[in-house]
């Protein structure tokens, strides 16, 4: 453009990137008043980054995010198995679970077995 | 960045492949927009959008959780397009019309479907011609101007992404901005 003064280009960028104070808003619009280059030359900045803007943001479907799946390298390790090495106190308790359950288990069942003893020995004494 | 993205990208360092799908199904879009944008084609910027993903998957120990995960996942986006632009050039003349750019813009009209034929054909050739114009900036024009005005992204932002100081951002942006005005003032319609 002919318009010599470059501070009124480096005031449309400020203003394009949304930079620009109060007052360098007002400067730049007085100064487009009054040149007509400098406006021919803002409004076709401004026409042009609003088709940009204005580009389709085309969807992708579901497949796109499947076939990155598929492509991803197979997981290393079992799920129980990263889920075991993320929780390692869980894991430990659950195992534990089983023996200490068989254990707990077990001695009920004794004391029961001798309560029964006990109670067969009462009855019996009663005959 | 939210909790909750905190927690897939965990889960994902320990190798939970369903956590990372749902970090594709928040981000390909973006992704896409970005490699479409770039290449101006909507199969490669696919392909390219896929390679994206799958890098960051096998390279999320790279990945530092102080920083937004869109910046580094963008940045692969955007690396993997310049790349790909930089060997297509290498292959074939800088002239060359790219096979292709007609199904982009008919992928893109699928979503309005309120619109007459006419606007659609309008806004078709619209498109067209702004990604024709697109695809004449420099590389590193393009990938800030793409950044800023299809992402809509800040310009700290796309300083981080692309690795450069802010100043130089902008300065790319106002070289880009001007060229494209050039470009589309002189006509519109030149097809290269």
């Amino acid at each position: 453009m002919s318009c010599t003064n470059k501070k009124y280009l480096s005031l449309m960028n400020k203003v394009l990137d949304e930079e620009a104070t109060e007052r360098e808003k007002h400067e730049l619009y007085e100064h487009l008043d009054s040149c007509n280059e400098c406006r021919v030359h803002f409004n076709e900045l401004t026409y042009s980054t609003e088709l940009l803007r204005r580009l389709a943001h085309p969807q992708l479907s579901a497949a796109f995010t499947k076939s990155v799946l598929d492509q991803l390298p197979a997981e290393k390790r079992h799920v129980i198995l990263r889920w075991g090495s993320r929780h390692p106190v869980l894991t430990a308790v659950a195992i534990c679970a089983v023996p200490m359950s068989l254990v707990v288990i077990g001695a009920r069942h004794q004391t029961r077995d001798k309560n029964d003893y006990v109670l067969v020995n009462v009855s019996g004494d009663q005959t | 960045m939210d909790q909750q993205e905190k927690r897939l990208i965990k889960k994902v360092k320990k190798g939970d492949q369903q956590a990372f799908a749902e970090l594709v199904e928040r981000y390909k879009n973006s992704v896409f927009a970005i490699c479409l944008r770039m290449v101006g084609n909507a199969q490669e910027a696919e392909d390219l959008s896929q390679e994206a993903f799958i890098r960051a998957y096998n390279h999320i120990d790279q990945y530092d959780h102080e920083r937004k995960f869109s910046t580094w996942l963008f940045r692969i986006a955007t690396n993997l397009s310049i790349d790909f632009l930089r060997r297509r050039k290498s292959n074939i003349s800088l002239d060359a019309v790219v096979p292709g750019t007609e199904g982009l813009s008919l992928n893109a009209m699928l979503p309005d479907q309120t619109e007459q034929p006419e606007e659609l054909a309008v806004r078709k050739e619209t498109e067209e011609m702004v990604q024709n114009e697109i695809k004449k900036l420099p590389e590193k024009y393009r990938s800030a101007v793409v950044l800023k005005y299809i992402e809509d992204l800040s310009l700290k932002e796309i300083s981080e992404i692309m690795d450069i100081p802010v100043g130089t951002v902008k300065t790319r942006i106002h070289r880009g901005r001007e060229m494209l005005r050039k470009m589309m003032m002189a006509g519109g319609g030149d097809r290269a």
